[in-house]
Formats: C-alpha cells, structure tokens, sequence
C-alpha cells in the first residue's frame, strides 16, 4: 500500500493500522527527507529517529516520521 | 517489486504450507495468537489460515490501536474539541470510532472544528497555521506510533510553538500481552509478535513469554510467507520443544530495537499508574502520559475532560473478541447490526480490527484478493 491511500475506504488507515511503508530518499533538507515509494509518489519525512541519512536510503516510515533505517542488502545491524 | 515480490511467491507459501502440516502433532489442536492487527489483516487479506492445517487455529490479539480504545475517551476528545477556538486533530480511524456521544465525525457535523491528518507532524502545521486557535493532537496508537507523537513534541518545544497540545492515549503492547497471559479464558501455545512494534522496542521485552511462560515468540513480518515463516518457525519450536524469542523479521527488526526512538519515548512519555483498555479492562502501567518536563503540552492538564468511564454497547461483544474468546462472526450483532459502514464496536472500525478484516475479506467478502499464492 501506499501512503497516498493513508485512509483509503478499503484499506482504512495506515496510521492506525501500525503500518510502516519503505521510502526510498531522494533529497535531504535538514532534519527531513523528500522521499519516493515505487509508485514515485513523494512524501516529507522527518529522519531524527533514525540519525543521519542519505540520498539512496530506505526508511520503514510511519506516520511522516522515519523509525528505522534500512540496509542495502536486506540485513540490519545488530 | 523487490523486498515484497519475494515474499508473495505462491511456490515457497506451498512448500511453507507443507512444511507446517508435517510438524503438527495428529490429535493435537494448537492456538496461535497474532498479537497485531496488521497480522490479522494480512492472514484475512491473503488468506493465509487456509495454508495452515485445520488443528492450528490463528487467534487474534489486542494488537489494533483503535480497537482498544475505551468509549470514554472519545467523549473526552469531543468534549474538548467542543470548547470555543479548538481544532481537535486525529488518524483516520479515529474518525469513526464510536463513543457515548457519537463519533468525532458526528461530533464534526455538530459543528465542531475535528480534523483527519497523516501524521502529528500536521497537526503541528496546523497549529503554526492558526496561532489564534488551541490546536490538540489525539494521539493513539502503540509503540509503531508514539515515537512519532514524542518527536513532534519536541519540534513543538523546539520551535516554541505554545497553542499545541496532546491528548495522550498512547498505550504500550507488553502489559496487554502479560493481561493475556494471566486471563484463565484463554490457553494459547504460541505468539506472533508484532513486526512494527518491534522495530522500535525490539524483541527483549517479550523474552518474559518464552522464560516465565513457556511459549515461544517470533516477531514477523506483514507479508504472506513472513506469517507463514513464522508459524513455521513456531511448529518447530513446539515441535523441538523448545521456548524461544526469534525474530522472522530481520530485515526490519533489531533485537534491541531503536536506541533514538525509545530515547525520545522516555524523554517526552513516562507510563501511567493505569489506563483502561476496551475489553480487557483497567491494566497497570499499559499507557503513556507526559513526563513532568513536557507537562505542558498535556491536553488532559490544559483542558477540563469529563473523565467519564463509559459502557461498551449491550449488544457488542469486542471485548471477548479482542481476548482471542470469540472470532467475529461468533458476535451476535456482527455482520448485521455492526458492519464497518455503520460500526458498533471499534472491532469493526478499523481495517486491522478482527470483525474489519473477517467482514472485509472472509465470508461476507466484498472485494477479498485472490491470494495469488493460492
């Protein structure tokens, strides 16, 4: 699902659903991300919970805000 | 689309499928509680439970944010929404959940000033947009969520922003499970953890089930074959007779979780003495409230709340549900009197509620998806 169906009538709402869609992030303006999901649709995202970040980065976000940043190859740290 | 693609392959949920059957013990019937909505929705959706051999029965768990979310409160949230200049912010759902005075969306209609946003962060916007006005953010939801109200707060307390508050209903997954675990109505061998949940507090805090209790956890995923994986990994556990935490989904959760977000929880939230949950009653320690430092952005201490506790409808029976003692078609009013265009219980509101899910993509299916993997 995508954040632009954030309440849709099928769906409901992804907030209050607990769910966390993956961002990838296309440019940085301080604190915040401008970042894409696979349908190109953008969305600000704040990123001071998950430290700094990148341009190419994959955030699991939830309700604007970036609760984990996502590695590369599928694995995080420990 | 990769990272989702992979986990839908119809090949691998059969081979799953099979795999499961063959470590069930014959004779024996096995309950398996998800306690996150998103697992409901995602067995419901998929149709997952009819991968999974008859005597593993899936029972659904507190785990959906509106779900719990005791009829009082809403009164309290419209009572303060009625107050002259108030904006009252809230998530979608929360839009529809009834409480003794209706819903927020009646409330609305009424001619009060209640707004649906994304994220706290617009309900912040909102407030820098309309400085005249007291601008108060409902915020609901488990551990997925509260990090992201904790960081608004300190954008608010950073950008001086005075004429924002919250009304706190934040509440917290482990003393729901412990509530669980004590209730005598229900036996249950197994828990899927929650994968969002997790990402934040990691899996630690439920090494409690597996060392006091005896059962064994795995935190998954919301995809059909993480479900699936993760029941595996539950029938060879039982099947090992081993009582472990494993994490499913390790491509998204740590087992210590996420250092900056619980830092930012414990800096603006600190747990209440109580709170009541829908269903299972008044549990200890299960909710958040603000920390002395952050005080004055309580809603609760900025405007007056009537505080009342409410019965739940006669006639619904989310309580029991929410405990894993009915499925929701075993409710008398469910598919009839309550449907999700006309909601009784809060079950039926959201998507991730059990009644939601089952009406949505059970029996009485409007649109169920075909699981490809079927």
């Amino acid at each position: 699902m995508s954040f632009g169906e954030s309440c849709s009538a099928t769906e409901g709402c992804i907030t209050c659903g607990d769910t966390a869609i993956v961002l990838t992030v296309v440019s940085i303006d301080d604190a915040d991300a401008c970042c894409q999901d696979a349908t190109g649709r953008t969305e600000r995202v704040a990123t001071e919970l998950v430290g700094p970040v990148e341009i190419g980065d994959r955030l699991l976000v939830h309700a604007g805000v970036a609760i984990e940043l996502l590695p590369h190859d599928g694995v995080p740290e420990a | 689309m990769r990272f989702v693609d992979e986990y839908r392959d119809p090949d691998l949920a059969r081979a799953l499928s099979a795999q499961i059957a063959a470590l069930t013990e014959p004779g024996r019937h096995y309950k398996v509680m998800e306690v996150c909505g998103g697992h409901t929705h995602a067995i419901y959706r998929y149709g997952v439970h009819d991968l999974l051999p008859d005597n593993i029965e899936l029972v659904h768990g507190p785990g959906c944010p509106v779900c719990v979310i005791p009829m009082g409160r809403v009164d309290d949230g419209i009572a303060i929404a009625e107050q002259p200049g108030v904006i009252l912010t809230c998530f979608g759902d929360m839009m529809r959940v009834p409480g003794g005075r209706g819903s927020f969306l009646e409330a609305n209609a009424r001619g009060a000033d209640i707004r649906m946003v994304y994220s706290p962060l617009d309900a912040l916007r909102i407030a820098r947009e309309n400085p005249d006005r007291q601008v108060v953010f409902s915020a609901i939801g488990f551990e997925t969520t509260a990090p992201s109200t904790a960081l608004t707060v300190l954008r608010a307390e950073q950008e001086g922003v005075e004429n924002f508050s919250v009304m706190c209903s934040h509440v917290t997954i482990i003393p729901a499970i412990k509530a669980i675990l004590d209730s005598p109505d229900l036996r249950l061998d197994a828990f899927i953890g929650p994968g969002h949940v997790s990402t934040v507090i990691g899996c630690r805090p439920y090494e409690f089930i597996a060392r006091e209790h005896g059962k064994p956890v795995v935190c998954a995923g919301f995809e059909p074959l993480d479900v699936l994986q993760s029941v595996h990994m539950i029938m060879r556990q039982l099947a090992e007779s081993r009582c472990e935490v494993e994490n499913q989904y390790g491509r998204v959760v740590r087992w210590d979780g996420n250092p900056l977000a619980l830092k930012a929880l414990s800096q603006v939230f600190e747990l209440r003495p109580f709170f009541e949950w829908r269903g299972l009653g008044s549990i200890p320690q299960s909710a958040l409230r603000f920390t002395a430092g952050y005080a004055r952005f309580d809603a609760e201490q900025r405007f007056e709340l009537p505080g009342v506790q409410v019965a739940d409808p006669k006639a619904c029976q989310c309580g029991e549900v929410l405990k894993g003692v009915l499925k929701p078609w075993e409710c008398k009013v469910f598919g009839t009197a309550c449907t999700p265009e006309t909601p009784i219980g809060t079950c039926m509101v959201s998507s991730e509620g059990a009644c939601a899910a089952y009406y949505n993509y059970g029996q009485y299916s409007r649109q169920r998806l075909d699981l490809q993997v079927l």
